[in-house]
């Protein structure tokens, strides 16, 4: 069997959660099927200039053979006037526009399109459904199509250029049910083949050091956020909101923002933004953590959070973000909020109480367990990718594509 | 005692929520609900601006139309933001500054205050309209409470005398078939294994996980939902077996009127129903006495269906039927 992954961006040094979650599927799948994996992507890094920084040409990664394509051009200025106009109403965006956007959003790459069609593969998997590879490819393909969206509830999903990405795709894989929700409140796609998936977790690394080390505090305890530290990430908000609590609850408790800064907070004597870290050091940073939040309202799945319940750590989460709040509702291994006061009153919980402390983590790491474990994931993908493969092309078949 | 102190739930323990089955015995919810107690009684020590500049900050990147959001939370938002204060802070880090400030505060706040005022009064008035609205959409939300899941009643199995007709009458069928309620897939296995491309939706939370988790592609679904998101003649195929009979007839019409709008060019729709008798029986289910809706009789089918060609095909004993209406 031949996999085609189509997504924007590829390699290791990509941080974007849909281009690591599809690199992570197809490196799996190659090491559990022997199937062979290939990747159309772009030679860009950074997604808001896909500037070219990786060579063009094919590559093999960690057993996954790489074809990148270089982008015609990099982000105009005109894409973000086209965006700030198009994002107020974006439902009654002209078709135009639609398409227009798309092509200054990028990474322009015919060729990727050209290539990925000659490719012969079994099947074409396309992840995310935002950018010009999956629109413009998805209806090309003489093969079968599956597209994971990654969607969240952003405007872009409202334009209608993407009627055609949604309405061409041969299946579709979902992250969450929130995100299925989401998606067919607004494409009519319920009846395609589908599949609830997920993303796999791997076993914590083995404890090293304690987390306060890592950390160059003294053995105070403190709760942990992992993940781009960004504004859009909720970042900026969960600092102001440590901060008050901190103000109102003197004590030794300390946050820890683990990840690769978009945007530093203040500095506040109980809040240590330590930038990315090694495997090892997250994972002993975590590991001795009270609890984790996740304070992101616009997570499609949060891998931060099935790994910290892996560790059977306790999760706070947005109240307001799907994919995060689903989970802690499915597993019962987390808590929310939703205003300053209810996170006050979360943490004063999870603070004073370790029983429900250690109850949540132990029902966090049975969800994980049996959902997420790679091994239980890739058998239920290839299954899937093999029936897609099996079915071809119905709609175009039927005419409908 | 708080829950956390209580005897923790099986894993296994699944009770139903909107969206999706949750591991919880009410554990989780009890937390939430203690929590939400203690913040409630907590309501004044903050000062009103810095917790509307906290609560601004939350909904800055959170999006608005997702799960978890809550009108009530909103109406929150739009309460604290009403009232527009004309008293502006003075405080200056030049020298000076603050008597300045302090100043032409007083100099224009007789001016400030009055268009404060207005809008304030304004602010006040949308709020209230909106609390009116949502006291009515509140009340409407609970009296369709009754309304919400669809009540399943004896959807078959791999052993019942209709399954062979099902899948005689889909085999061949071109596109995809749709079982509902699916259960554990015993069906759509059936049809499957017949070559037919089928997959089933449930209402019932938890019953498809197991087999869902296996790779079956069945989903946690409401019927009616799921038929709004499936594209026009979308469908080769249609069995609906126990969410007809205690189904309210609103409801029903409108799944009919769905479902007949979503299936193609020769597509077979097998409805499988207890018959009326068997609705008013003894040992009827306790869904005869429960439920808004009542069966059928297959000549009523018949009618919906209409044109279509249908064929009926009563069980033994007379309890129940199979109508197979064909495009």
């Amino acid at each position: 069997m031949r996999v085609a992954f189509v997504t924007p961006r590829y390699g290791r040094q990509v941080v974007g959660g849909a281009e690591s979650a599809a690199r992570q599927l197809a490196e799996h799948l190659v090491e559990s099927t022997g199937w062979h994996a290939e990747v159309f992507t772009s030679t860009a890094l950074d997604h808001l200039t896909w500037r070219d920084e990786l060579p063009p040409g094919d590559h093999h990664v960690d057993g996954v053979l790489v074809h990148r394509f270089p982008a015609r051009a990099t982000r105009a200025r005109e894409f973000y006037e086209l965006d700030g106009l198009l994002r107020r109403a974006p439902a009654l965006a002209t078709r135009r526009d639609a398409e227009r956007w798309v092509d200054l959003n990028g990474p322009v790459t015919p060729d990727l399109v050209d290539a990925l069609c000659a490719s012969g593969c079994d099947v074409a998997v396309f992840y995310p459904y935002l950018y010009y590879p999956t629109v413009r490819a998805i209806g090309r393909v003489p093969m079968a199509s599956v597209l994971h969206p990654a969607a969240h509830d952003e405007p872009a999903l409202y334009l209608p250029v993407y009627t055609d990405t949604f309405g061409q795709a041969d299946a579709l894989v979902f992250q969450t049910m929130a995100e299925r929700e989401l998606v067919q409140r607004r494409y009519p796609v319920a009846g395609r083949p589908q599949l609830l998936l997920g993303l796999g977790t791997d076993p914590p690394t083995p404890r090293r050091r304690p987390g306060a080390e890592v950390l160059g505090t003294d053995a105070r305890p403190y709760v942990v956020s992992v993940g781009r530290v960004d504004e859009h990430k909720g970042s900026k908000m969960l600092a102001a909101y440590f901060a008050e609590y901190k103000r109102r609850r003197p004590g030794p408790l300390s946050l820890a923002l683990v990840g690769p800064v978009a945007y530093r907070p203040p500095e506040h004597p109980d809040i240590v933004v330590t930038g990315a870290l090694s495997e090892e050091d997250k994972y002993d940073v975590m590991r001795d953590a009270l609890a984790f939040v996740s304070p992101s309202g616009l997570e499609a799945f949060s891998l931060a959070v099935t790994e910290a319940w892996t560790l059977e750590l306790p999760v706070v989460v947005n109240a307001r973000c799907g994919a995060t709040r689903e989970h802690c509702e499915r597993s019962g291994g987390g808590l929310w909020f939703g205003s300053y006061r209810q996170f006050e009153g979360v943490l004063d919980r999870l603070v004073a109480d370790a029983a429900l402390r250690r109850e949540l983590g132990a029902r966090g790491r049975r969800y994980v367990d049996r959902h997420f474990r790679w091994p239980v994931l890739i058998g239920r993908y290839a299954r899937f990718l093999e029936s897609v493969a099996a079915r071809g092309k119905p709609l175009r078949d039927a005419g409908a594509a | 005692m708080t829950a956390a102190q209580g005897a923790p739930a099986d894993e296994g323990d699944v009770i139903a929520r909107e969206g999706g089955p949750v591991a919880d015995d009410g554990y989780l919810r009890r937390v939430m609900a203690e929590i939400d107690e203690e913040v409630r009684a907590r309501r004044h020590e903050i000062p009103v601006q810095l917790e509307r500049e906290l609560d601004e900050m939350f909904l800055e990147h959170a999006p608005v139309a997702v799960r978890g959001g809550d009108l009530s939370d909103a109406l929150g938002m739009v309460d604290q933001a009403a009232v527009i204060d004309p008293v502006v802070p003075v405080a200056s880090r030049r020298p000076g500054g603050s008597a300045i400030k302090k100043g032409l505060r007083t100099l224009n706040l007789w001016y400030i205050g009055w268009v404060a005022h207005q809008v304030s009064t304004l602010g006040l008035a949308v709020s209230r309209a909106l609390h009116s609205v949502e006291a009515q959409l509140r009340e409407l939300d609970e009296r369709a409470l009754p309304l919400g899941a669809t009540r399943v009643v004896e959807p078959g199995s791999a052993a019942s005398w209709w399954a062979s007709l099902a899948v005689d009458r889909l085999r061949g069928t071109s596109g995809r078939v749709l079982h509902t309620a699916c259960g554990d897939g015993w069906l759509v296995g059936l049809l499957e294994t017949a070559g037919v491309d089928a997959y089933g939706v449930d209402p019932r939370p938890g019953v498809v996980d197991a087999a869902e988790l296996r790779g079956a592609d069945l989903r946690h679904e409401e019927p009616l939902v799921h038929l709004r998101a499936v594209g026009r003649a979308g469908l080769g195929g249609a069995v609906l077996s126990g969410v007809v009979e205690a189904m309210e007839p609103a409801r029903r019409d409108e799944m009919v009127r769905t479902l007949l709008e979503r299936l193609g060019e020769h597509g077979v729709l097998v409805v499988h129903s207890l018959s009326p008798a068997a609705w008013l029986a003894e040992d009827a289910p306790v869904d005869a006495d429960l439920a808004p809706g009542r069966p059928l009789r297959p000549r009523t089918w018949a009618h919906l269906l209409s044109p279509m060609a249908v064929e009926t095909v009563e069980g033994p004993g007379g309890a129940d039927y199979v109508v197979v209406a064909t495009r």
